[in-house]
């Protein structure tokens, strides 16, 4: 209780001198609310894309590709695929019996970044007349659905945000072809907000695709369907196709740019925290030194080091608290749900929103107390080993 | 003893402080000196002789084809003295996951386009060019897999599909390593015919994927961009005609505003030094009041003390900068092989700014406390009254 | 004898607050070359700023303060630094050492002034270090000297430029007994056998009793043997 009590009058004397040495304090604060910005900056943004994927696909449609393509832009399908598909066990149907399938047409073209003004590739995706139902969750924001047979598109929310041009009622030119954009529509936050929808039929005409496409989605029945349909495949060498679901494709093309993302994040923070703890030492050394003389005055009356080693360590903790607090919530104004793009894996941009969650601001917290301990903890154990006699030394 | 050494003195006088000082001016700068390395990176995408290249795409999208035709009516233009082209293969061998650059060219040509770039035996491109089915390899993908010239590599496609065979992978013997003719080349990629491509896929037949011009004179890119572009207007295929370097850029620009995000961090991690080194230097110039005092009592001129304590901040930036500078040089020769970014590099015009910046933080941290020495009373200083 | 020093009717007058202290008033002092004169007085008496006065680090409100015959209040701060530098040495009682610098480059610090080069220098300073009797002391630092060692640093200082004139502050102030009887000497000494002039305030009767005169400074004011000047 007495070294309670010490502790207190120790940690108050030194939070109440802050201000005295206001310069100094603010510095350390700025370095380590710089430090977490930066930080979360990259993490937010990790976050924020790792999210979007994460949050596109459902686990009921699976995806069919030619084996080895990886990426939707890659694949190739034949209409006599599409056909053999169709009759897959595990698939859901219709009522008249037919399945409910999607083969799908995915082509890159040029859009232009509202923010920078630079070319960007745009997927355009032919969808079948089930397209829609087998996509829950997305619905018309504004105008209406695509004509089948017309030169008529819908946009992603997203990505009509994103980039010039896209707006409900403007026609863009791809090529020589001329498309009209008659609806918006948003799903959720997914990847699929960033796309361009049309009519299967008349992508493969205007782009001379002939009668191919890319993918074929499907509603499956169960969870089981799966690998009934990728029996179904293999069994099958007409086929052949590489079977996934909706939700583990998109689930697995966030990893490589999210870990560029932290790749880069995390040693550039570091490097901040070195100089930052650097910047923390100085200003608790010259903290203790400015009250050497108070310190040794309290320990003449019967104070123990202990109060003093805690007392100066606290002081660096709380710097580096409020530092962070402030780094976390400057990210958070300025950055959190601002929405950006990047190049994806399946070579078009994905936009996303920048996500700073709970446990990320947790991390750069810990950051934070890092370079506030280590900061204070060797000037602490300076000030509790500062010999009484300064107490009387003329300054 | 010279002023340098008082400056010296003064500056180690407080051993630990002026190493914490020079540790974030060192953090600050190798900071800077990477990521200007990267942008010095991403400036010069393709090397030097990108600038003097045209690229000839579609103009929908570069990943759209274009007839193969094009080719021939380009070679026509005034003013184009070289053309080649090529088709991306979506190349991977046994991992689809590990995608390895591989482009069907038409092999004359593009060899002789890129001849400053492209460095090979003479025997192995006399090789290549009479071996139809002959592959040619950047050295770092043969040592990565292990090939030697003379062996049989089955490449396979994530996009093609082989009609002899009705599977994705194609037979290639490896007949010639590449390695770069220059400092800012980079030839990590496999090359091999065309007409093989052409002969045995199941579409994408007689198409070109870009094609590369190598123009007469430079100054006349412009004008011959928009002469070939213009003369496909309005064809089902129309295209799009930029240097090499500006189409390199326009696609790195797809990744994110790179540079933006590196003036940002950059920014920050000297706000922060100069924040920290500003305020440390006006303490260790207020610690020395008396010391100040003293000397102009002995009769050190104003003028000459403000030198000494500008000259103390000087110092320090420069003593922390420099190394933090020179770090950063060889922390990106380490990384240049691995990421095969040619321009990966510290230029020596990044190397300018970083020590005018270097100077700028010692002044503008220095020029406080040396402004305060001078005006120091010496009867306040030394408690005289 | 020549005159040295002359001050006529020297005052000085601080405003603090809005209080205007006067610390003296009409104050009027002639020193001869070669003299060695202690100030005494008690707190406040004025001892230090008559000191500031005459090394010309502060100036006087109103009056002359004549050297050698030139008006010294008349100049300006940088043609004062290089006065100061070419005609005073300083020392202190709490010696004002730089504790980054050994012995002899604390003594060549004033030397830094001249144009004389290093080689000179060095040998100027190592003269100094002799007199004071700390030649082997040269490379240590203020900390690991004593007190008593420190000072003599600081007269080294004082005197390795050669001035006219050394003005001590209570220089024995943080010394014991034996080690001020040294430092007195010594200063005796470079009075007697280099002429120098040297004006001491002190506290203490045995050091002043080292000095040819002394004059006792009260309130502002000279009295007994300060009456006759």
């Amino acid at each position: 209780m007495r070294l309670l009590n010490q502790i207190i009058a120790v940690s108050t004397i030194n939070l109440k001198s802050l201000p005295q040495r206001f310069l100094p304090s603010l510095s350390t604060i700025v370095a380590v609310a710089l430090v977490v910005g930066v930080l979360l900056a990259f993490m937010a943004m990790a976050a924020g894309f790792q999210r979007t994927l994460q949050g596109t696909g459902s686990p009921d449609i699976a995806i069919l590709m030619r084996d080895g393509s990886q990426q939707e832009v890659n694949s190739v399908i034949t209409l006599d695929q599409v056909r053999l598909v169709g009759e897959a066990p595990g698939i859901v149907r219709k009522p008249d019996g037919s399945p409910l399938i999607s083969a799908e047409l995915y082509v890159i073209v040029d859009g232009v970044k509202r923010s920078t003004g630079t070319k960007a590739n745009l997927p355009l995706r032919g969808i079948g007349a089930d397209g829609p139902a087998l996509r829950p969750g997305m619905t018309l924001v504004a105008g209406r659905m695509f004509a089948p047979g017309s030169n008529e598109i819908i946009v992603g929310q997203a990505l009509s945000k994103e980039f010039a041009g896209f707006d409900l009622g403007q026609q863009v030119r791809f090529g020589t072809t001329v498309w009209t954009i008659v609806g918006t529509f948003a799903m959720e936050g997914s990847v699929f907000e960033s796309e361009i929808w049309g009519d299967v039929r008349v992508v493969q005409s205007l782009f001379q695709r002939g009668s191919s496409f890319q993918t074929i989605r499907v509603r499956m029945q169960d969870q089981g369907a799966l690998d009934q349909i990728k029996a179904f495949s293999e069994g099958d060498p007409r086929l052949k196709l590489a079977v996934t679901s909706e939700q583990d494709f998109f689930a697995g093309q966030s990893s490589g740019t999210v870990k560029l993302i932290q790749y880069a994040g995390w040693p550039l923070a570091i490097a901040m925290a070195l100089g930052a703890l650097a910047g923390a030492l100085n200003t608790m050394y010259s903290s203790v030194a400015a009250r050497s003389r108070e310190i040794a005055t309290l320990r003449c009356i019967g104070f123990g080091g202990t109060s003093a080693f805690i007392g100066t360590l606290l002081e660096s903790l709380v710097l580096a608290v409020i530092g962070g607090l402030i780094g976390a919530l400057a990210v958070w104004l300025l950055f959190d749900g601002a929405s950006t793009s990047t190049l994806g894996q399946g070579f078009t941009q994905i936009v996303f929103s920048i996500a700073l969650t709970p446990a990320l601001v947790a991390q750069a917290m810990v950051l934070a107390l890092g370079v506030g301990l280590i900061g204070g903890i060797f000037p602490a154990w300076r000030a509790a080993r500062l010999p009484i006699a300064a107490a009387y030394a003329q300054g | 003893m010279t002023d340098f050494s008082l400056v010296l003195a003064n500056l180690f006088s407080h051993k630990l402080r002026t190493a914490l000082m020079m540790v974030a001016i060192l953090i600050a700068f190798l900071i800077f000196g990477f990521l200007a390395g990267i942008q010095n990176g991403l400036d010069n995408v393709g090397g030097k002789a990108a600038e003097s290249r045209l690229v000839t795409v579609n103009k929908i999208n570069f990943t759209q084809p274009m007839p193969v035709a094009y080719v021939n009516r380009i070679r026509a233009v005034a003013g184009v003295d070289n053309v080649s082209f090529a088709n991306w293969f979506g190349g991977y061998y046994q991992d689809p996951r590990q995608v390895i650059v591989t482009f069907a060219v038409d092999a004359e040509t593009y060899l002789q386009i890129y001849r400053d770039d492209i460095a090979m035996a003479p025997d192995q491109r006399a090789a290549f060019l009479s071996t139809r089915i002959g592959m040619v390899a950047g050295r770092k993908i043969a040592e990565r897999h292990g090939w030697k010239v003379g062996d049989r590599i089955p490449l396979s496609s994530n996009i093609y599909t082989n009609k002899n065979t009705g599977t994705q992978t194609w037979d290639f013997t490896l007949v010639g390593i590449m390695d770069p003719a220059s400092e800012e080349a980079n030839p990590d990629f496999i090359l091999f015919h065309k007409e093989y491509f052409n002969e045995s896929v199941t579409f994408g037949r007689d198409t070109a994927g870009w094609i590369v011009i190598e123009t007469a004179d430079p100054a006349q890119n412009g004008a011959v961009a928009d002469q070939i572009d213009a003369m496909f207007a309005n064809s089902p295929a129309e295209t799009s005609t930029d240097t090499e370097k500006a189409f390199g850029q326009a696609f790195l620009a797809q990744l994110g505003n790179i540079t933006l995000i590196i003036t940002w961090v950059v920014g920050a991690a000297f706000f922060t030094i100069l924040m920290i080194v500003g305020n440390t230097m006006a303490m260790a110039v207020r610690e020395r009041t008396k010391e100040i005092g003293v000397m102009k009592t002995l009769g050190f001129p104003d003028g000459r003390i403000f030198r000494l304590v500008l000259g103390e901040s000087l110092l320090l930036s420069l003593l922390g900068g420099l190394p933090g500078l020179g770090l950063a040089a060889l922390g990106l020769s380490a990384i240049r092989e691995g990421i095969g970014m040619p321009g990966l590099a510290l230029a020596p015009f990044w190397a300018g700014v970083a020590v005018l910046i270097m100077l700028a933080l010692g002044f503008l941290t220095g020029i406080i406390p040396a402004w305060n020495a001078l005006r120091l009373n010496i009867v306040t200083a030394l408690g005289r009254q | 004898m020549s005159d040295l020093i002359t001050i006529t009717d020297a005052a000085k007058r601080f405003v603090k607050g809005r209080e205007t202290i006067s610390i003296f008033d009409k104050l009027n002092l002639t020193i001869e070359a070669g003299d060695f004169i202690a100030i005494m007085g008690p707190s406040g008496s004025g001892k230090t700023t008559l000191l500031n006065l005459l090394g010309g680090i502060d100036r006087p409100t109103d009056g002359a303060i004549s050297f050698d015959g030139a008006r010294v209040d008349k100049l300006t701060e940088s043609q004062l630094s290089a006065w100061r530098a070419a005609n005073i040495g300083f020392i202190f009682q709490f010696y004002n050492l730089m504790p980054m610098l050994n012995a002899a480059r604390n003594v060549e610090l004033p030397l830094l002034l001249t144009g004389l080069s290093a080689k000179e220098r060095a040998r100027r300073v190592q003269a100094a270090l002799k007199i004071v009797g700390l030649d082997q002391r040269a490379s240590h630092l203020p900390r690991e000297m004593s007190g008593g060692q420190q000072q003599r640093v600081a007269i080294a200082r004082a005197i390795v430029a050669d001035p006219k004139m050394l003005l001590c502050d209570e220089p024995t102030g943080d010394l014991d007994r034996k080690t001020a009887d040294e430092i007195l000497g010594m200063l005796q000494l470079l009075n007697r056998e280099m002429g120098k002039t040297i004006i001491m305030v002190t506290h203490d009767a045995e050091a002043a009793r080292y000095a040819n005169r002394v004059l006792h400074l009260d309130k502002g004011r000279f009295v007994e043997q300060g009456a006759m000047a």
